[in-house]
């Protein structure tokens, strides 16, 4: 029904181009998040959608109808902004039922459908108060209250959390999550935070200076990213990358030399592609996929520095040579600042990337 | 005491010693002008110093009546400044707001031609201005001739722009998606959200066109057509008038004003700022 | 944003007619008057005609010496006058602050007319009240109408007296976008109030102080009402006539069009080059 379909995508501001060609394709109903770093065009694209910006180049369609020349009152969509855009001279009610009354909908249809939103939301009890009345988490469901009266087909938010603190950021995130099955709509999401990505899509767009680098299942993206960015984006704390570089290759699989680590060297099994011997690489390992001494297939001595306690678990900002490592470890087994101890690496939780970024599997 | 509230005191009173006498002084004109318009012409001119005022102002306004028609005079000034200034805020809060918040071809050089001539006197557009509305569209005497050509004032349209390009681009995209129509953004979202700024630039404007002398002096000279400050104009060095009715004019033509300016003085001060004015 | 031309359009041309009609015209219309013999119909194109007469003018000069010699003066004086009050103004030791606002911004509201005629009252020669003032502390009576010098001055001290507390109005504002914490700072580092007022504020405040300059500066060069009713017509004898009296007279007395389009862009080259100073002075430092 409102499936969200882009094609070679461009945008230029004058003659700069911010988004290079995306390709993404939304099924109806599925919730999908746009993420990247500041500034990588994830607004811009979701502008696009929405039919407030201008598309330069290729399709954007919504329920399989091309919409690049479509108003974006006419698009089937509905949007909450980052600053909620509340109008701070109406009352909640009268925010709410804006769009609805300045279109002349029918009073009894528009009544109906703020009050609803008011009900799925919670937000009855303010309808007579200004934006100015309300706390920050209230101004946001005011504001997602103004997009589902309008009954869209599609949802967009752009980065709708950020202004909140982080305990509101998480009950909201439940919220929007909640909303979404609720509602069945589709939904495009726009931020810049890993974890909200990871906890609310179903799949995620990871975008990078205006390219597309990865689509995919927040697991899927997870365990398996294209490239060393989409896996240093995803996951909190981040990857550790360690140089390494190649020494042989039989077998289909790699000897690799750890070059910060004293010639430690680990056996990596390959599927596609043999890098040449004496290439320069990069091993990407998770903190969680340190190992115990012996649990692993190769063994790298480290020494603490600075250990963060979160309760279950500690991570532990470990030195070893000029490599930085976060290592995660039981709450039991964390180490205090100055300690030595060895951290093992196991082949098949672990992940190789070539000089450009681009994986090796 | 401690010697650092002391120094404070010191401080506190040489700033009153000599910014007291400085404010006496800039009220004093002001002070004097209320004072003659309560004395009889005879009392103005005597040796002795007045600093109180007497009881004459009526006695002085009908003596001005008589010389001009002034009531009919402010009447006009009035009519003409609440028109010109529903107008103009009109004008140029439509030209500020399409400035501000719309991308079009030929944005660029708009704005350029506002700016660029921004700064060139009011003397140079005197005189096409005068034969135009004279001679070619015969309008002198007009209240026409009063309002529109002082629409021009660029100021304005630049400070509306100020005032709606620093409000957040979300909220008008909101109400775009909502598929409300642009003209509706404007008028139901956009002004109310100006309506401090549209204040100040009101005020402004209303007390421009009030004031306003040299083009009204041009183009209204017949009795009858003339706004107040040109009818008050036209006695300053004839012998046979009344100075005390001057005065009492004068006073007319300006106590409203400072009434306006002490009750909205945010608003005044706020539209000075930002050089909405000139 | 969406580029939406008639949208756009739509909002701005009513504004953009009468910007266009009684504004960008009459600035173009202008100009080519000034090279037209103005005074026998039809008019007819004679570049030297009102230019050359312009350059061997002696009024032209008087006026264009008087008009830059108020400027010169009066300007100066009352900036610095205006930066005075503002920062007095703006003091946190001062009481009944709305009072003294009161008093410097009140002549802000007050018309050339209604002022012009106390002002004449006020200096008159034996029966103003400045003269009485004078003789009452032993000082001689000025005749402020009938020397060009008392003349001069009386223009200088209305027209500062007008515009002072409105100059004082934007400083004040400018200074109190000055963050307070600049000051702190300052304090804390031993820094004395007056050495912060010319280390601080005066630079922080130059752009604020330059748009003030400039915006006096071409009102000021546009001087008429003043010597027009205070000074009786530019008196004495000519010798508080200006380039706006000079523009009327021809203009509107003599009904010489081209000659005062002439002058007329006289006063625009000296805008056009003090608008090119202010943005030289007010150029990002490379
Ligand atoms: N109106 C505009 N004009 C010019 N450049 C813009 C405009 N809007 C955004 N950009 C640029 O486009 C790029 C992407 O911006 P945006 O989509 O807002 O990023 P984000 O991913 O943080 O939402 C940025 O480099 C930004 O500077
Ligand atoms: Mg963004």
């Amino acid at each position: 029904m409102a499936a969200v379909t882009l094609t070679n995508v461009i945008k230029r501001f004058g003659s700069f181009e911010v988004v290079h060609g995306a390709n993404i394709d939304i099924a109806d109903g599925e919730f999908v998040v746009f993420v990247g770093p500041s500034g990588c065009g994830k607004s811009t694209l979701l502008r696009m959608i929405a039919g407030l910006e201008d598309i330069s180049g290729g399709d954007i369609a919504i329920g399989g109808k091309v919409m690049n020349d479509v108003e974006a009152a006419d698009r089937g969509i509905a949007m909450v902004f980052q600053s909620y855009a509340l109008y701070p001279h109406m009352t909640v009610e009268q925010n709410l039922s804006f769009g609805l009354r300045m279109n002349g909908n029918p009073k009894a249809d528009t009544d109906r459908r703020v009050k609803r939103a008011a009900e799925i939301l919670r937000i009855d009890e303010l309808m007579q108060r200004r934006p100015k009345q309300l706390s920050g988490g209230q101004r946001q469901r005011v504001a997602i209250g103004r997009a589902i009266v309008r009954e869209p087909q599609v949802f967009l938010f752009d980065e709708p959390l950020s202004n909140l603190d982080a305990e509101l950021r998480v009950q909201m995130r439940v919220e929007i999550s909640r909303l979404h099955k609720e509602l069945g709509v589709t939904m495009i999401y726009v931020t810049h935070d890993q974890t909200e990505a990871m906890t609310l899509a179903d799949r995620i767009v990871v975008l990078k200076a205006g390219n597309v680098e990865q689509i995919g299942a927040p697991l899927d993206l997870y365990d398996d990213p294209a490239n060393r960015f989409v896996a240093g984006f995803i996951g909190s704390p981040k990857m550790n990358f360690l140089s390494a570089k190649v020494v042989d290759t039989s077998n289909s699989a790699a000897i690799i030399e750890l070059v910060n680590h004293g010639g430690a060297r680990l056996r990596k099994p390959l599927r596609d592609a043999f890098p040449a011997i004496g290439a320069e690489i990069v091993l990407g390992v998770r903190p969680e996929h340190f190992f115990e001494v012996g649990e692993g297939d190769c063994d790298i001595p480290v020494k603490a520095d600075v250990a963060e306690h979160l309760g279950s678990v500690s991570y532990v900002y470990a030195n070893a040579g000029p490599e930085e490592l976060i290592v995660e470890r039981e709450a039991s087994r964390q180490r205090a600042g100055g300690d030595h101890f060895t951290v093992s690496i196991k082949a098949e939780r672990s992940l190789l990337f070539d000089k450009s970024g681009a994986r090796i599997r | 005491m401690t010697s650092r509230s002391q120094a404070r005191l010191g401080r506190s009173i040489l700033l009153h010693l000599f910014l007291t006498p400085l404010a006496l002084i800039w009220l004093f004109p002001l002070w004097m002008m209320v004072v003659f318009s309560t004395m009889p012409d005879n009392g103005i001119f005597s040796p002795g110093i007045e600093l109180l005022p007497h009881d004459g102002f009526i006695d002085n306004f009908n003596n001005l009546q008589r010389d001009t028609n002034f009531v009919g005079a402010i009447g006009i000034s009035v009519s003409v400044a609440v028109t010109y200034t529903v107008l103009s805020v009109l004008l140029t809060s439509m030209a500020g707001w399409a400035l501000a918040r719309y991308e079009f071809h030929g944005k660029g050089a708009v704005v350029a031609i506002i700016f660029g001539t921004i700064t060139l006197p009011y003397a140079v557009v005197l005189i096409p201005q005068f034969i135009m509305v004279a001679r070619d569209f015969a309008l002198a005497n007009t209240w026409i001739a009063l309002i529109v050509p002082p629409l021009f004032n660029s100021l304005g349209v630049l400070f509306m722009r100020q005032a709606f390009s620093m409000m957040p681009a979300e909220l008008f995209d909101a109400a775009r998606v909502e598929g409300v129509k642009e003209w509706r953004i404007f008028l139901f979202v956009a002004l109310p959200l100006a309506r401090p700024m549209l204040a100040a630039l009101a005020i402004i404007l209303f007390l421009a066109s009030w004031n306003n002398y040299l083009w009204p002096l041009l183009i209204n000279s017949q009795p009858g057509a003339m706004t107040a400050p040109v009818a008050l104009g036209t006695l300053i060095g004839l012998t046979k008038v009344s100075w005390g009715g001057i005065m009492a004019g004068a006073v007319m033509l300006t106590v409203p004003m400072l009434i306006v300016f002490v009750l909205l003085q945010r608003h005044f001060i706020a539209g000075i700022a930002a050089g909405a004015v000139k | 944003m969406r580029t939406q031309n008639a949208t756009a359009y739509r909002f701005l041309t009513p504004y953009l007619l009468i910007f266009v009609v009684f504004w960008i015209w009459p600035i173009i219309s202008s100009f080519l008057i000034s090279f037209q013999a103005t005074r026998t119909v039809p008019w007819r194109f004679a570049p030297a005609f009102n230019w050359g007469r312009l350059i061997g003018d002696p009024a032209f000069y008087n006026a264009l010496k008087n008009t830059l010699l108020i400027l010169v003066i009066q300007v100066p004086v009352m900036i610095a006058l205006a930066i005075g009050m503002a920062v007095l103004l703006n003091s946190p030791l001062l009481k009944a602050r709305g009072l003294y606002r009161f008093a410097f911004f009140a002549p802000v509201v007050v018309g050339e007319v209604a002022y012009s005629a106390v002002f004449r009252l006020m200096f008159s020669l034996d029966f103003g009240i400045v003269n009485k003032l004078l003789n009452s502390i032993g000082l001689p009576k000025v005749d402020w109408f009938s020397n060009v010098t008392p003349a001069m001055a009386l223009i200088m001290i209305a027209v500062t007296w007008r515009w002072a507390g409105y100059n004082a109005i934007i400083i004040l504002a400018g200074l109190q976008s000055i963050p307070e914490d600049v000051y702190e700072a300052a304090t804390l580092d031993r820094v004395s109030k007056v050495k912060q007022f010319f280390h601080i504020t005066l630079p922080l405040l130059k752009p604020v102080i330059v748009f003030c300059a400039v915006l006096s500066i071409i009102g000021t060069m546009q001087l008429f009402t003043e010597p027009f009713l205070i000074t009786e017509r530019g008196g004495p004898g000519g010798g508080t006539e200006t380039l706006g009296l000079l523009l009327y007279r021809q203009g509107f007395r003599s009904l010489n069009f081209g000659y005062a389009s002439a002058v007329a862009y006289t006063m625009a080259g000296l805008a056009i080059a003090i608008t090119l100073v202010q943005l030289w002075l007010m150029r990002e430092p490379k």
